[in-house]
């Protein structure tokens, strides 16, 4: 069973989270906090796996709060989800690894996938999620998620859920399963970023994520052509077949 | 106009008088120590810049207001007080003057001096008078031409104001509408719909006040707006989108798009019953034009009197439509084209061709990486 606590100050707030969690049998609540110094005390009482934190509480902030947590070197810091209604934390947020970032007001859906990330981060044994990270040749660590806004959202998306990123002049285009999302970024920036074990840079405009890709064709044309699981395809260049040749040959 | 600068003007050009009286004397071969002249020119200039600066100085509004009575019944007589002044404190700097002559006393010379010079003095206390009310006008016709411009931003900003007003909440209310009717049956519906109204208002908060923001933000929003009229007609129209990606940046005034959009489904999507209806958008750059299409099928927009009834120019367009193109007007004068048109096999096109700026934008950046 999996401990949460939830931390608001306005009860309605509470009384959401509660409902949602009842829908999810393996997380129990074991207290809710309506102050930060409430929700401070009753963490290092009950040690829970998961703690819900909006980030505007009456008497401290939300960071404050997880400051305080963290400098009393408790050695059990629960996962942070954050429900808040502003969008300005969110980089904050993101920068102290909490696992989601929720803009109320959110759909069941939404704070499903925040849960179950939170789930998965907390059963693989709450590993540093950076500690044995494939590095650069730098010497910086790949990055696993990226932040950015969205349609009116905050998402803190795992790279492993994106699809291929389709370069588009100034931006990119980072599609997943369900969604697409364009950002104002660099390809070449991007692909410093993610692990080449992972993905693979196949056109000067597309990166495609070697875990979706089902086969590489030959077309009518003498072109190779990367097709992907969910049936897309996206067309390769002659300048970058030996990359994923490579790749194949492993 | 700083005191210095008059001052150092008038002065320059008692010394242009003392240089061209010098030459003039030699060319009939007398010979006048120049030094002396450009020291009687010199400060007798000086004293008169002085002198009408501090009549400036403290008479301004009456000498911008003056008139003829005020001129000849407070003006003529300070003109000739201020002359008798210069030429008193001029004469009494200049003992020696007139030259050539035996020496005189005080009151004899300023008599001498008065005979040769009031025309002349009265003539420079009128002329700097009338150049300082001159300035005084520019002044002020300068200042009212300032207000002027301000007050109409400030008018072309209200009325831009006033018209995204009207593009908001009647959208807002038949969205709390559909969401209080969902409610009652389908409450993940009724969820849902509520978080994606929070999210477009999130975004039209974040943009506030800016008239203008690039085309990708624009086209954000419109998928936003698509996504929940997709939901509202359960994917009876499809919806297809074609942006140029040479345009994302491409700068347009807020909520161009949407009230087109918006009547694509009021007028032409919404009364197709059987089949399933399309609405493209596209955008692209030809040559410095940005061109905007959207296309819809379906009856609605016929042209302008063709529809025979005749009640109103606006009756086919609706508001939102004459809205943007008030503001295509406001913002590009003639620069602009806004057609409708009905464009084969049952479907209507709007076009909409703009001068094409690209935004150097900078970006708040939101994006992060890590793990």
């Amino acid at each position: 069973m999996i401990q949460a606590v939830l931390a608001d100050d306005e009860v309605l707030a509470r009384q959401k989270l509660r409902q949602l969690l009842r829908e999810i049998p393996e997380i129990e609540v074991v207290g809710e906090g309506a102050t930060a110094a409430e929700t401070i005390d009753l963490v290092r009482a009950t040690k829970p796996d998961l703690l819900y934190l909006d980030v505007r509480m009456p008497d401290m902030d939300g960071f404050d709060i997880v400051g305080e947590l963290s400098a009393a070197g408790a050695p059990a810091m629960p996962c942070i989800i954050f429900t808040t209604a502003y969008d300005r934390y969110a980089l904050r947020a993101f920068e102290i690894h909490a696992v989601d970032y929720l803009l109320k007001p959110f759909t069941l859906e939404r704070f499903r996938s925040a849960t179950q990330r939170a789930l998965e981060q907390i059963k693989a044994g709450r590993q540093s999620p950076h500690g044995d990270a494939p590095k650069s040749a730098n010497g910086t660590p790949y990055t696993t998620r990226i932040v950015f806004k969205s349609k009116g959202r905050i998402l803190f998306l795992p790279v492993s859920e994106i699809c291929w990123i389709g370069a588009e002049e100034n931006y990119v285009r980072i599609c997943t399963q369900s969604e697409t999302h364009l950002l104002r970024e660099t390809m070449t920036h991007l692909e410093e970023k993610l692990d080449p074990n992972l993905f693979l840079r196949v056109h000067r405009s597309s990166i495609v994520n070697l875990s979706y890709v089902k086969e590489v064709r030959p077309e009518v044309d003498g072109e190779y052509g990367v097709h992907l699981l969910n049936g897309q395809k996206i067309p390769m260049s002659r300048s970058y077949r030996s990359r994923i040749k490579n790749w194949l040959e492993r | 106009m700083h005191p210095l600068i008059f001052i150092a003007g008038v002065t320059l050009l008692g010394l242009l008088f003392a240089l061209q009286e010098w030459i003039s004397s030699r060319f009939w071969n007398y010979h006048v120590n120049l030094n002396l002249l450009m020291q009687a020119w010199g400060v007798q200039y000086f004293i008169w810049g002085v002198l009408c600066w501090i009549v400036w100085w403290t008479l301004r509004p009456q000498i911008n207001s003056a008139s003829i009575k005020s001129m000849l019944f407070l003006f003529f007589p300070l003109s000739i007080l201020v002359s008798l002044c210069e030429e008193v404190i001029w004469v009494a700097m200049f003992p020696r003057i007139p030259l050539g002559k035996p020496p005189m006393p005080f009151l004899q010379r300023l008599s001498f001096q008065l005979d040769a010079e009031l025309v002349n003095s009265l003539v420079l206390f009128w002329s700097a008078f009338f150049l300082f009310r001159g300035i005084g006008y520019y002044q002020r016709y300068r200042e009212k031409e300032r207000v002027a411009t301000q007050l109409q931003s400030q008018l072309v900003q209200a009325q831009m104001r006033a018209l995204r007003m009207q593009l908001n909440p009647h959208f807002l209310f038949n969205t709390m509408n559909g969401i209080s009717s969902l409610m009652r049956t389908d409450v993940a519906a009724a969820d849902l719909m509520l978080e994606q109204l929070s999210r477009l208002l999130r975004i039209t908060l974040h943009r506030g006040e800016a008239q203008f923001i690039p085309l990708s933000d624009e086209m954000e929003f419109i998928e936003m707006y698509l996504a929940m009229q997709d939901r509202r007609f359960a994917g009876r129209v499809r919806q297809e989108m074609a942006v140029d990606p040479r345009v994302h940046d491409a700068i347009v005034p807020t909520m161009i798009l949407q009230p087109i959009v918006e009547n694509a489904y009021g007028h032409g999507l919404s009364k197709l019953t059987s089949s399933v209806g399309v609405l493209s958008i596209e955008a692209s750059s030809v040559g410095s034009v940005l061109r905007l299409c959207v296309t819809n099928s379906g009856t609605g927009l016929r042209p302008i009197g063709t529809n025979g009834n005749g009640n109103g120019s606006n009756s086919g367009k609706g508001v939102g439509l004459a809205n943007v193109q008030d503001r295509l007007k406001m913002h590009y004068g003639n620069d602009y084209t806004f057609s409708i048109s009905e464009i084969g096999d049952n479907r209507v096109q709007v076009v909409m061709t703009l001068p094409l700026h690209l935004a150097a934008r900078p970006i708040e950046n939101t994006t992060g990486y890590g793990a």
